[in-house]
């Protein structure tokens, strides 16, 4: 089976992975399913064959300490 | 079958169905068909006499005894987001409270089948639980719908955080400091106003970047060294395609990640020292009752 990343990107930059999913089929009913809520209007969403690197992305607590 | 991916898994073989949904025990039937009859009662009618809140904690308070009473280990509240709601639900809610009833770690020393079985009873527990207390909350006057095994519209993790349960752990269950990831939920979606509870942190995340137990005696590999990032909370991706042949294709259950789980030692730590002699011996990646 495909094994396929969907990311969301937020407007400020930020990606957050939504989940692994099995089908190109079921990713994009995932993504068609998330572009329809209103507080995800915003948002834009990829599909990858890779996860995206954990090390790019900053947790939340090493960015609040960052902010400080 | 609504998991695509085991729907998928099921066809290649040429089944029907799961082995590990057609090979349960009387016991585990049992508890299955409990809460297939209680579906029927998730909703109802609401009291038309309302009872007036001019203190949620107060309600809160009342609401969370109640759960106890029922036969509850924790009991948490928050406000009922979009993303706890499975994609595509319409749920009119304002709240959901998470009832949550603790496993007997012991089982493990017994096999698959006594994990199985305590988990289902487990399970069916929360299914009593979040309909009387749903049916309780209809009874003040709100509106109040159960969420269990026999229907749901939500998602137990992003609910559990928010609640203040615990953190995520490596092999994809949240960790709570007291049951570890043996605990199973119920819940109540409801407008009646409540006090909001808070996400609480206490190292887990941390914990599980360097413990790695789950992921070593997974049998099928299925757990991932690498983690990703969803809302600023670190998540290991579980791949199904390789967990799904050790915990849905064999007749007897898994769930060797969360047995293994040293935060499940503190009140057991004579249990997991036996258990895991037991995986030593075995072999750390053979599933059980192999």
């Amino acid at each position: 089976m495909e094994k396929l990343y969907v990311n969301e990107i937020r407007p400020n930059g930020e990606v957050s992975t939504v989940g692994l999913f099995y089908s190109y089929e079921e990713a994009e009913g995932i993504v068609k399913k998330l572009q329809e809520l209103p507080e995800k209007r915003s948002c834009k969403y990829e599909i990858t064959e890779t996860p995206p690197r954990s090390a790019a992305i900053t947790p939340r607590r090493e960015k609040q300490q960052a902010e400080k | 079958m609504a998991d695509p991916v085991l729907a998928s898994m099921v066809h290649a073989l040429g089944l029907e169905t799961a082995r590990h949904y057609t090979a349960a025990t009387p016991k585990i039937q049992a508890y299955r068909d409990s809460w297939v009859k209680l579906a029927k009662f998730r909703d109802g009618p609401v009291n038309l006499q309302q009872v007036e809140v001019s203190d949620p904690a107060e309600i809160t308070k009342q609401i969370k005894t109640k759960a106890m009473e029922l036969g509850a280990a924790m009991v948490g509240i928050c406000r009922l987001q979009p993303h706890m709601i499975d994609l595509g639900e319409d749920l009119p809610h304002e709240y959901v409270i998470a009832a949550c009833v603790a496993e007997d770690y012991e089982k493990v020393i017994h096999g698959a089948n006594a994990v199985e079985e305590e988990a289902m009873r487990t399970y069916a527990k929360c299914t009593e639980i979040a309909t009387e207390l749903a049916a309780y909350i209809r009874n003040l006057g709100y509106p109040a719908r159960a969420h269990h095994n026999g229907g749901s519209e939500v998602q137990a993790i992003p609910i559990f955080y928010q609640v203040g349960f615990g953190e995520l752990g490596r092999h994809g269950s949240l960790i709570n400091e007291k049951y570890g990831a043996s605990f199973r939920p119920g819940f109540v979606t409801t407008d009646l106003p409540l006090a909001e509870d808070r996400p609480r942190e206490f190292g887990v995340q941390d914990f599980c970047m360097h413990c790695n137990v789950c992921m070593l005696n997974c049998p099928g590999d299925a757990i991932p060294k690498d983690h990703v990032m969803t809302h600023g909370i670190k998540r290991w991706l579980i791949d199904l395609e390789k967990c799904y042949p050790y915990s849905r294709l064999r007749d007897e259950y898994c769930h060797l990640c969360v047995d293994v789980c040293p935060y499940n030692v503190k009140p057991h730590p004579e249990t997991y020292k036996t258990f895991m002699k037991e995986r030593k011996q075995i072999g750390y990646k053979t599933p059980k009752s192999w």
